[in-house]
């Protein structure tokens, strides 16, 4: 057989998608949680566009998924080990910390969201292959953890910081240059030109 | 004549200090960006958005089209001179024009590759204009039915001429659609897909879908695969062409303009995809077709002129039936709606500063990009020695706080972040993203004229092919994706592509 692994997961992810809109939308058979009004192909209600997209992306990725069958071959690049582990453990580990502080109350500007995605993709990071992955989008939540309580300046620090971990040609002191740079370039550009609305120092002392 | 009346009205707008200025502006980043490896016109655009907010809607677009068209010409600065093409579009350019480099004629190379693509320019201007009012006026007798039919046969069409698998690319179409769909219904006001979060009401930020596929995806493939950066070795040599040179540019000149003028309106096609078929052309009616990829002239010549031109004509489906023809138009979209303009028919008589000033602004473009790019050459050069790893964190910074600025919400970057991780996968599993970007546009148009329509004709779907307008569209697009059936066709273009 000569499998595309890459279609065979792109049929998959498709058709996933595509059963919880229905479940979600209504229009799966009588199953689901029917949120949105069909109506008629008349009048259609909000539901009705959704059912027909997502009727017709199910059948397109389950066309991906069966030609993918004799398509190929087109693997995958090989996972190791510590890959799925790091990946399963960072997943987790992401769920559990949303779970429990949305179950504590701590909601404030999705503050929760941010902690989680921020830990889970550090914790991805531990493995090599998913090093850029995890830290160019563990900065990205970094900064949009600290902008509102400490400020511009800070939270572009911090991006630059775990960024550029992601890259090995990286030193210290290329870093912090980098990072004033960075902060006095967005300082000209953001504040004084543009005048966008941001805390740029710590707004919890003053 | 009212043409020329109405390009002496563009041209007074285009002329204006602060046009001047913001066409300056995105030439010369259009350029940089062109310049650079990494980063393209989409992810830039999609950054500059939320600056564009402040400006007069036609001074936003016209920033915003430089950005473009300026990049067709930076990419091919450094497919020449470094055989690494800074935008898609210019990979065939690196073809034979590195070639040259090698063969000590950069100069000559660089030169042909400007004053072909100002040519080229120039021609697709006029197009533009002269066919914009034209398409214009059949576009207004278009009711619902008719322009559901043209937007179905326009996803079809980009995605018949998306890289790669046709069957992928049209299910990526749908998913755009389906993203679309998130927020509140425009007819009964029902949430859909938002889960309870009132920021998604609005339906998922446009902004952060581009950003986060294009921007961040982009980032982490380039860390993923560190290429060992090339050094420029040789000299640019002298920039004037010789006789013989300048003889056989003129006729790949003239062909490349006229491809490109084409297969630019077509959507989903735009400058790639026209280098591409520029090349083919010229090894097969060039007296001088065999020599290609040793270092021809034609071959630079010809995709150079081609990829200029379609990037113009490009603008026509957007301007005339509100259409985005790629992602990049589909942020053309975006920009014009967030400035509160609806892109359609009606724009060239509600919006005439707008539309004749950004086709005049074109001209004038590339005429800056003409002295931006050959006299000023050392200067782009030296900006490739920027390494990426002081290059890709300044992106993020921007990425992010050009994503905030939006609506002054970390919930937009959290999106952008989500999207990042999709466009990721997407890219790891071939799923082209540029279609989806286009169905996420297109999504909700479609859907209000598809309710329109059914509710117009009682429900009665023969409504699409008893319309004469509609039948046709839905014919056309039927054929496109019956021709793609036929294997042969279908090998033609994966050749035409993957070179």
């Amino acid at each position: 057989m000569k499998i595309s692994t890459k279609d065979l997961w792109a049929g998959g992810i498709l058709m996933l998608l595509a059963f919880i809109g229905l479940y979600i939308n209504g229009g799966l058979l009588g199953f689901g949680l029917e949120q949105h009004t069909l109506g008629s192909a008349r009048r259609m209600g909000p539901g009705y566009m959704p059912m027909l997209v997502f009727w017709l992306q199910f059948g397109l990725g389950a066309m991906v998924f069966i030609l993918a069958l004799t398509n190929g071959p087109d693997p995958l690049e090989p996972w190791t080990k510590l890959d799925l582990t790091t990946l399963a453990i960072s997943v987790a580990v992401g769920i559990i910390i949303w779970r429990v502080m949305e179950g504590m109350g701590v909601t404030t500007n999705y503050v929760q969201v941010g902690i989680a995605c921020f830990v889970a993709l550090l914790v991805l990071s531990i493995s090599p292959a998913w090093r850029p992955l995890g830290l160019v989008l563990a900065s990205f939540a970094i900064f949009a953890l600290l902008l509102e309580p400490l400020g511009l300046m800070l939270s572009i620090t911090a991006l630059c910081v775990i960024s550029a971990l992601a890259d090995r040609e990286h030193n210290p002191i290329s870093i912090v240059g980098m990072s004033v740079f960075l902060c006095i370039l967005c300082w000209f550009v953001f504040i004084y030109e543009l005048d966008i609305r941001v805390p740029l120092w710590p707004t919890i002392f003053g | 004549m009212e043409l020329f009346a109405n390009l002496a009205h563009g041209f007074g707008v285009a002329l204006s200090l602060d046009n001047l200025l913001f066409a300056l502006l995105g030439a010369l980043i259009g350029t940089a960006i062109g310049v650079l490896p990494g980063i393209g016109p989409v992810a830039t655009i999609s950054l500059l958005l939320p600056i564009t907010f402040g400006q007069p809607a036609t001074t936003a677009i016209i920033m915003l089209a430089g950005i473009y068209y300026g990049a067709q010409y930076g990419g091919s600065t450094t497919a020449i001179l470094l055989n690494l093409p800074g935008e898609v579009s210019s990979v065939v350019t690196a073809l034979d024009g590195y070639k040259m480099a090698r063969n000590g004629r950069a100069g000559a190379a660089l030169t042909i590759a400007a004053l072909g693509s100002f040519f080229a320019g120039s021609v697709a201007t006029l197009v533009v204009a002269a066919s914009g009012p034209m398409l214009t006026s059949v576009a207004l007798s278009f009711g619902p039915a008719d322009y559901f039919s043209l937007m179905l046969l326009g996803l079809i069409i980009s995605a018949v001429l998306a890289q790669g698998s046709v069957l992928k690319a049209i299910a990526m179409v749908v998913l755009g659609v389906a993203l679309g769909l998130v927020g509140t219904d425009v007819q009964t006001g029902q949430q859909r897909f938002t889960f309870g979060v009132p920021e998604l009401s609005d339906g998922l930020g446009f902004v952060s879908i581009a950003m986060g596929i294009f921007g961040l995806g982009e980032i982490i493939l380039n860390l993923e695969r560190p290429e060992a950066r090339q050094v420029m070795s040789g000299k640019v040599g002298s920039l004037m062409l010789t006789r013989e040179e300048f003889r056989r540019s003129v006729p790949a000149v003239l062909r490349g303009t006229a491809i490109g003028s084409v297969l630019g309106i077509l959507p989903g096609g735009g400058a790639s995809l026209s280098a591409f078929g520029s090349y083919m052309l010229e090894r097969k009616i060039s007296k001088y077709g065999s020599t290609l990829g040793t270092g021809a002239i034609e071959g630079v010549a010809g995709p150079e002129s081609a990829n200029n031109a379609a990037a113009q004509t490009s603008f026509i489906p957007l301007l005339t039936l509100g259409i985005p023809a790629n992602a990049v138009m589909a942020l053309m979209v975006g920009a014009l709606i967030i400035q509160g303009i609806q892109p359609g028919p009606r724009m060239v008589e509600a919006q005439p500063d707008l539309f004749w000033g950004l086709i005049c602004s074109m001209w004038v473009g590339n005429l800056m990009l003409l002295v931006i790019n050959l006299p000023m050459i050392g200067m782009w050069v030296k900006l490739l020695q920027v390494p990426y790893k002081y290059l890709y964190p300044a992106i993020l910074v921007f990425c992010a706080i050009g994503v905030y600025s939006l609506n002054n919400s970390v919930f937009d970057v959290y999106q952008t972040l989500f999207f990042g991780i999709l466009g990721y996968i997407f890219s790891k599993l071939q799923m082209p993203a540029a279609p989806l970007l286009i169905g996420f546009v297109l999504g909700p148009m479609m859907e209000e004229h598809l309710r329109r329509a059914m509710l117009l004709s009682r429900g009665d779907v023969g409504v699409f092919v008893e319309r004469p307008i509609s039948a046709t569209l839905l014919a056309l697009a039927a054929i496109v994706l019956a021709a793609m059936a036929l294997p042969a066709l279908r090998s033609g273009k994966d050749k035409a592509l993957a070179e």
